[in-house]
C-alpha cells in the first residue's frame, strides 16, 4: 500500500494546485480519445500490413522453418479462444459474482470443498489453458491454493465439452471415456489432499502473484465493475499471453525436432506405449477439448490404457501449460505436480492395460 | 517518462499487444477462408466468436485509465529473463502478421511416417468398397485409397479401378528417385496433430518433371509395385501425372 500512496501523491503533484479535480477529468478525456484512436489506427494497421504480406508467393523460408511457424502459430490459434473465454469467466468469477454466494455454497469439511470444487468444471467449461486464469481468480477470491490446484486440475477433464468430445470419438468403448474422468477427479483431489497438508499455502506462490492476490481488483478507488473487469482483462492477458506464446514455440520446436515414428514404434508394449503417449501428451500440449479426436487415430496401434494415460496426463501437464503454470506457482511445486500427475496417470494406464 | 514507469507501462500492455496480434491474424485468415489451414473447420465458428469477444474488451481498454499496478519493480535479472521473453513473444507475433500463411510442407511428412498410427483406418473398407462404380472410385481421395491399401495388397481388387488423386509429392525414402507419394495431411483437430497419409505412385526419373513439395493431379490404375526396394507392394502406376496449384483445402478432415 505503500507504493499506491507515493504514487498517487506523485500523480496529484504534477497538476497545478488551482481545480485540480476539473482538469484531471478533462486531461483523463482527451488522453482516453488520444489512446482509442491510436489504439483502432493500430489495429487498422495491422490488418493492412497482413493483407499486404499475404499475396508473397515465397517467402523464401527453408521448409522446417516455415512449419515451425505453422505448428506454433496452429497452437496459439487452437488455444485462444479457450484463453479467453477463461479470462472471460475468470472475470466474471472475481467481480461479477458476489463473495458471500460463491464461498458460502462451498461445503465446510475441506475434503468435501475439494470434491465440490473438483466438479466445477461442469459449470465452467474451460480446457487446461482457459482454467489457469480461472484458477488465479479462484485464489483472489478466496479459496486456498490446494484448493484451486485441485480445480486447475480436475476441471479441464471434468467439464461438459470435453465429455462430450471423448464421448464422439470412443463411445463407451474400452471404458476409456469412464476411466479417464474417473482417473482425473481421483488425481485432481490427490494432488488437492498432498497441498492441503502444507501449513503455508501462500509460499506455492510466485512472489508476483503473491503479491497481487493481497490487492485484489480495483480495490477502493470506486471503479465501476465494468472498469475492473477491463483491468482484469489487461492484467491477465499481461501475464497469460506471453506465457502462451512461449510455450507454443516450444511445442512448435519439438514437433519439428523429434521424430514421431520412435514414439509409435512403442505401441504395443503394455509398459512403453504409457510413456509414449504420455511423452506425445507432453509435447503436443493441443487443449484437452479438443484432444480426443486428436489420439483417435492410434486408438488401434496404441493399447487402451495407454491412450487413457494421454487423455488425463495431457490435460493437467504439457509444456504450453507448464509456462502457463509458472506464471502462478513456484517452479519447486511445479516440478512436484508433474511427478505426482504423472506418476499417478501412469499407474493408472497400467491397471487399465494389465486388467482390462 | 521514467526508465522504470515506461518499463511498467510496456509490462502492463504486453499482453493486449499479443491480444491484437492473434486475433488480428486469425480474423483475417478467417476473413479469407484460410482459418482451416491451422485448426479443424468445427472450430472455426467458436474461435471468431472468441476473437470478436477479445477484440472488444482490446477496445474497451483503450478507453481505461489504468491504475497503478502493484508490481514491486523487478530485479535486474527478472526484468532481463522478462524482457527477453517478450521479444520471442513479440517475434511470433510479428511472424503472424508479417509470414504468409503456408501448409505444412514434406519436412513434417519426413517427421511423422507417412500412413503410420492406423491413419484412416476405418475410412474404406474393402467389402464395402468392392461394389462400387467407376464415379466413387474416381472420386475417392488418397485417403480413402491408403485406407484401401492397408487393408488388402491383392491386386485383382484394383483391376481396372479408375484412380483420380490430388496431392503433393513426398519422396518414398526407400526409392527416392522411382517412387514418390502422392500425399495429403489429414487434421482432426489443428495443424499440430496433422497426420500425413499417401498413396504410393511408380513413376522412374520423376525427378526430371516434378520436385517435392509440387502438388500434382494423378489419374491411373493400382499394379503390383515394380520398385525393386520400396517396401509397398501395391503402387499407382500413373497414366497422367499434371501438375495443379495447391487447393483452396490444402488438408483433408
Amino acid at each position: 500500500m505503500e507504493t499506491t500512496t507515493q504514487q498517487r501523491s506523485g500523480e496529484a503533484g504534477r497538476l497545478p494546485p488551482e481545480q485540480p479535480g476539473e482538469r484531471a477529468r478533462r486531461r483523463g478525456l482527451s488522453g482516453r480519445a488520444r489512446w482509442l484512436v491510436i489504439g483502432l489506427v493500430g489495429i487498422v494497421g495491422l490488418f493492412v500490413v497482413r493483407h499486404l504480406t499475404a499475396g508473397i508467393e515465397d517467402a523464401g523460408l527453408p521448409n522446417q522453418f516455415q512449419d515451425f511457424l505453422t505448428l506454433s502459430i496452429s497452437v496459439i490459434i487452437e488455444s485462444l479462444p479457450f484463453v479467453v473465454l477463461g479470462i472471460a469467466l475468470s472475470i466474471v468469477v472475481q467481480v461479477w459474482v458476489p463473495d458471500h454466494l460463491f464461498l458460502k455454497v462451498l461445503p465446510k469439511n475441506r475434503v468435501g470443498r475439494r470434491v465440490v470444487i473438483s466438479l466445477l468444471g461442469v459449470l465452467l467449461p474451460v480446457c487446461e489453458c482457459g482454467n489457469l486464469p480461472l484458477a488465479r481468480g479462484l485464489i483472489v477470491k478466496g479459496l486456498t491454493v490446494s484448493e484451486s490446484m485441485t480445480f486447475l486440475l480436475a476441471a479441464p477433464i471434468v467439464n461438459p465439452i470435453t465429455i462430450l468430445t471423448t464421448y464422439q470419438a470412443f463411445g463407451w468403448n474400452d471404458g476409456i471415456l469412464v476411466s479417464r474422468l474417473i482417473g482425473g477427479f481421483v488425481i485432481a483431489n490427490l494432488v488437492g489432499w498432498l497441498y492441503s497438508r502444507h501449513p503455508a499455502q501462500q509460499s506455492l506462490l510466485t512472489d508476483r502473484f503473491a503479491a497481487e492476490c493481497k490487492v485484489p481488483a480495483g480495490h477502493a478507488h470506486g471503479e465501476t465493475r465494468w472498469q475492473k473487469s477491463v483491468q482484469l482483462f489487461v492484467r491477465e492477458t499481461g501475464v497469460i499471453l506471453p506465457a502462451l506464446f512461449l510455450g507454443s514455440v516450444v511445442a512448435g520446436l519439438v514437433q519439428v525436432a523429434v521424430s514421431r515414428q520412435v514414439l509409435v514404434t512403442l505401441g504395443s508394449n503394455p509398459v512403453w506405449s504409457i510413456l509414449a503417449m504420455m511423452v506425445l501428451a507432453f509435447i503436443i500440449s493441443i487443449c484437452s477439448n479438443v484432444d480426443a479426436f486428436f489420439i483417435l487415430p492410434f486408438a488401434s496401434t496404441f493399447l487402451p490404457g495407454a491412450i487413457v494415460a494421454f487423455l488425463v496426463f495431457g490435460p493437467m501437464i504439457d509444456i504450453k501449460m507448464i509456462a502457463l503454470m509458472r506464471t502462478t506457482f513456484r517452479t519447486r511445486v511445479l516440478v512436484q505436480i508433474v511427478v505426482v500427475v504423472a506418476l499417478a496417470s501412469a499407474l493408472l494406464g497400467l491397471v487399465i492395460n494389465y486388467v482390462a | 517518462m521514467s526508465r522504470s514507469s515506461l518499463w511498467a507501462r510496456v509490462q502492463q500492455w504486453r499482453g493486449v499487444v499479443l491480444v491484437v496480434a492473434a486475433v488480428v491474424a486469425t480474423i483475417w485468415l478467417a476473413l479469407n477462408n484460410q482459418l482451416i489451414l491451422y485448426i479443424h473447420p468445427r472450430y472455426v465458428v467458436f474461435t471468431v466468436v472468441m476473437a470478436a469477444v477479445a477484440l472488444v474488451l482490446v477496445v474497451a481498454s483503450f478507453l481505461l485509465r489504468l491504475g497503478h499496478n502493484h508490481d514491486e519493480p523487478p530485479t535486474r535479472a527478472a526484468a532481463r529473463l522478462s524482457t527477453i521473453a517478450s521479444l520471442l513473444a513479440v517475434a511470433v507475433a510479428v511472424a503472424m502478421i508479417v509470414v504468409p500463411p503456408a501448409t505444412l510442407t514434406s519436412a513434417t511428412v519426413a517427421q511423422r511416417d507417412i500412413n503410420s498410427s492406423g491413419v484412416g483406418a476405418e475410412v474404406q473398407s474393402v467389402d464395402a468398397a468392392a461394389d462400387s462404380s467407376d464415379a466413387v472410385f474416381a472420386a475417392f481421395t488418397v485417403l480413402d485409397w491408403a485406407s484401401l491399401l492397408r487393408q488388402t495388397s491383392d491386386t485383382s481388387f484394383y483391376a481396372s479401378k479408375p484412380v483420380d488423386v490430388t496431392g503433393f509429392i513426398t519422396e518414398d525414402a526407400n526409392d527416392p528417385d522411382n517412387v514418390f507419394y502422392v500425399s495429403r495431411f489429414m487434421i482432426t483437430c489443428c495443424a499440430v496433430d496433422a497426420q500425413p497419409v499417401g498413396v504410393p505412385v511408380y513413376l522412374p526419373g520423376w525427378r526430371d518433371q516434378f520436385a517435392v513439395d509440387d502438388w500434382v493431379q494423378v489419374t491411373g490404375e493400382f499394379v503390383p509395385n515394380a520398385s525393386q526396394s520400396s517396401t509397398e507392394q501395391v503402387a499407382l502406376l500413373p497414366a497422367a501425372v499434371t501438375p495443379v496449384g495447391e487447393p483452396s483445402e490444402p488438408y483433408l478432415f
